[in-house]
């Protein structure tokens, strides 16, 4: 077992006991002897002396197992105490939350704190072998740190509380404790993470929701109230203008209603961004069905869909709903600013490196004025391998300016008409949310009379091994 | 006794990266401070990030006094000699993150007197979050020795000044629609301009980290874009 192989154990093995005992007793005789052989004379009162060391050292042995009673002690190691180590040792390794001993060497040097003991979650987390890790790189947020010490050499219990900031930012709670550990080893502490990340975001959920709606809402609700007044006062008896009025309603009504629902199905989306999806979906059945979904309005508008796949079956792993409703939310937009007579296009990419799923429509980045621009680039992961949906458009564009601002909730481009059906500026947002919780990307190319590009990937699933696989790509229209 | 020595000055070199990952902490902690404090209006925090800059100065000191005296007596070659380097260039890379900071947090005070400015701060946040996340990245690939994880935080600069540039505008934009503003968004845009370079710092550190492990120089593209010229006052955002 590893355990027992720790540098600095927690007690310290019995047979080194002994040894000091041993060796603190044998010393001073060797030496009282040595000097009894070289001055002759006073040999009698040197070895009276030494005898005297050895029969303390005699007795004081005696004495220790008296109290050998404390269960650290030696005692070989029965059947069912190498069961109990092993079901504590296994209980330790399973615990949810990231759990580290800490050992500190002299208080002014900071490369004596190390991870004595850590078990799988935090080996995880912080990316640390078990044991013998430097503390301080590993985990850098001085308030713990702070908290770490105050544990070691002044034997405080702390809890901190701190932010470590990414695409998905976790919230922690940071508890220190002082460990009563091993004599010889110096002090010891118990660090024990736990991620509150879902406290934190439930009640930023609630102040985000709310300040967003009433905001959002403000203007149509006006609107609202507005033509009701007007239909109890002087409109009353008017049928044409009242009909007009009942029309404009229904379509603030309307727009409220989708605000609202989009609203919400953002809220969730973030909700669980922190929690990867389980399923599985291939790009191009997804992406086939958003085509014949959104067919009708693309042909009332007089746009062309284009569907390709290049590279076959694309499956990801991810929530099906939640990744049409990425392509969905993309194609809607692309065919929203496209005018009659153009095409959309879309492309799924199979099974690709990171930089190619990122990588642009034409290959080169920033030709003829075309402006390339990650808005979500995932964490990296060595080897992982992406598919990629493209959805380009050849309406307006965007001027590089605006890019960066895309994905705010309810930001428009200045100037740009979306037509009669506008959105409700939360379509990107919610692409981003769904995009960060799959840990996959998404990237705009666009230009001013250009036309835009956004790409959307996701992880690949990992191979299943089952009749699936047997199945021969299909050659895609 | 040979054992001894070299055991003694690997802890030495040990102590050297742990101190500049204890900065480094530090730092991260500032940065993410002094924006919150912009974001939150919190005056409090603001003056902790102010009063904590003494911290990274002294630590600053600390390690190059500590890199000095490791050169002196241990002369340090090859891999050992650069890191000792590179942890001298990365603290003082971090003493010059944290003066930023320290600046934001102090602009911040001022900010805090004034009416609050919701869509403005909350740009500002969303910059320090992408900064403060690259920043983040760069020293875990210092504390994990990881190149490739450096390499990839040097190639994706130009977000953060593509940030910057849409900040400049938007900021702009709003200023010259109510002048009363102005005052109030000079100092976001110095803040803006403080994260960005702070962006810059993270893209040195990178080039340490490469220059520490690999003991090459890195001499990649860098993916700036060349202003164009009608930068950075446009016609459009102008007429808006």
């Amino acid at each position: 077992m590893p355990f027992d192989a720790a540098p600095s154990p927690v007690a310290p093995p019995a047979a080194s006991r002994l040894w000091t005992a041993g060796a603190s007793a044998g010393i001073p005789i060797a030496v009282l002897l040595g000097l009894a052989a070289v001055h002759p004379e006073l040999a009698p009162w040197l070895v009276g002396a030494a005898t005297l060391v050895a029969l303390a050292a005699w007795a004081a042995n005696r004495r220790r197992p008296g109290d050998g009673a404390r269960p650290a002690d030696p005692a070989p190691p029965s059947a069912t105490g190498a069961a109990d180590r092993l079901l504590l040792e296994g209980a330790f390794e399973a615990l949810v939350d990231p759990v580290l001993v800490v050992a500190g060497g002299e208080a002014d040097d900071l490369a004596g704190r190390r991870v004595v003991l850590a078990n799988a979650a935090a080996r995880d987390l912080l990316r640390i072998p078990r044991e013998g890790a430097l503390l301080v790189p590993a985990l850098r947020e001085p308030a713990v740190l702070e908290a770490v010490d105050e544990a070691l050499y002044g034997g405080v219990e702390r809890t901190t509380d701190y932010t470590a900031p990414g695409p998905r930012p976790r919230h922690w709670r940071a508890m220190t404790r002082p460990l009563a550990g091993g004599e010889s080893d110096g002090a010891l502490a118990l660090v024990v993470l736990r991620d509150e990340t879902d406290v934190r975001r439930m009640e930023l959920m609630r102040v985000d929701f709310l300040a967003n709606a009433s905001h959002e809402l403000k203007t149509p609700l006006a609107s609202l109230a507005g033509f009701i007044e007007t239909l109890k006062g002087h409109a009353r008896d008017d049928a044409r203008a009242r009909d007009k009025f009942l029309d404009i309603m229904a379509v603030q009504a309307e727009r409220m209603s989708r605000l609202v629902a989009d609203l919400l199905s953002l809220s969730r989306i973030e909700l669980n961004e922190h929690i990867p999806p389980a399923g599985r979906v291939d790009l191009v059945p997804a992406a086939r069905d958003v085509v014949d979904a959104v067919g009708l309005l693309a042909a009332e508008r007089g746009v062309t869909l284009k569907l390709e796949a290049r590279g076959g079956r694309a499956p990801v792993s991810g929530d099906r709903d939640e990744v049409v409703q990425v392509i969905q939310n993309l194609v809607d937009n692309a065919i929203k600013y496209s005018g009659p007579g153009q095409t959309v296009e879309i492309l799924v990419k199979a099974d690709v490196p990171l930089q190619e799923a990122a990588a642009a429509w034409s290959g080169g980045a920033r030709e003829g004025g075309v402006t390339r621009l990650p808005l979500l680039t995932p964490d990296r992961e060595p080897g992982q391998r992406y598919a990629a949906v493209m959805v380009r458009d050849h309406g307006p564009g965007m001027a590089r300016e605006t890019l960066p601002r895309l994905t705010e909730r309810f930001y428009r481009v200045e100037g740009q008409k979306s037509g009669e059906r506008p959105g409700t500026g939360l379509g990107l947002a919610i692409v981003k949310h769904i995009v960060n919780r799959h840990r996959g990307g998404l990237t705009v190319e666009s230009a001013p009379g250009e036309g835009a590009t956004f790409t959307a990937y996701f992880p690949v699933a990992a191979p299943r091994p089952s009749r699936d696989d047997t199945t021969t790509d299909r050659p895609s229209p | 006794m040979t054992q001894h020595t070299v055991k003694a000055y690997g802890d030495e070199l040990n102590q050297l990266t742990a101190e500049v990952a204890r900065m480094g902490g530090l730092a991260e902690a500032q940065v993410a401070d002094a924006v919150e404090s912009v974001a939150r209006r919190d005056v409090a925090l603001a003056r902790a990030v102010v009063e904590r800059d003494a911290r990274l100065d002294g630590l600053h000191r600390e390690i190059e006094k500590k890199a000095i005296r490791l050169i002196a007596l241990r002369q340090p070659v090859a891999s050992d000699l650069r890191r000792t380097l590179a942890s001298m260039k990365l603290a003082t890379d971090l003493e010059r993150t944290g003066d930023l900071a320290k600046n934001i947090a102090k602009r911040a005070l001022i900010l805090a007197e004034g009416e609050p400015m919701q869509p403005l701060t909350r740009s500002i946040e969303r910059m320090g979050k992408l900064v403060s996340t690259r920043l983040r990245d760069v020293l875990d690939a210092y504390a994990a020795a990881e190149v490739e994880r450096a390499i990839s935080v040097w190639n994706t600069d130009d977000e953060v000044d593509e940030h910057y540039n849409a900040l400049f505008r938007e900021l702009l934009t709003y200023m010259m629609g109510d002048p009363r503003t102005i005052g109030a968004c000079t100092h976001l845009l110095f803040m803006a301009k403080n994260l960005e370079r702070i962006g810059d710092h993270a893209t040195n550190i990178a080039e340490t980290i490469h220059y520490e492990i690999t003991g090459l120089e890195f001499t990649g593209e860098r993916p700036r874009w060349t202003p164009d010229p009608a930068e950075p006052a446009s016609p459009e955002t102008t007429s808006a």
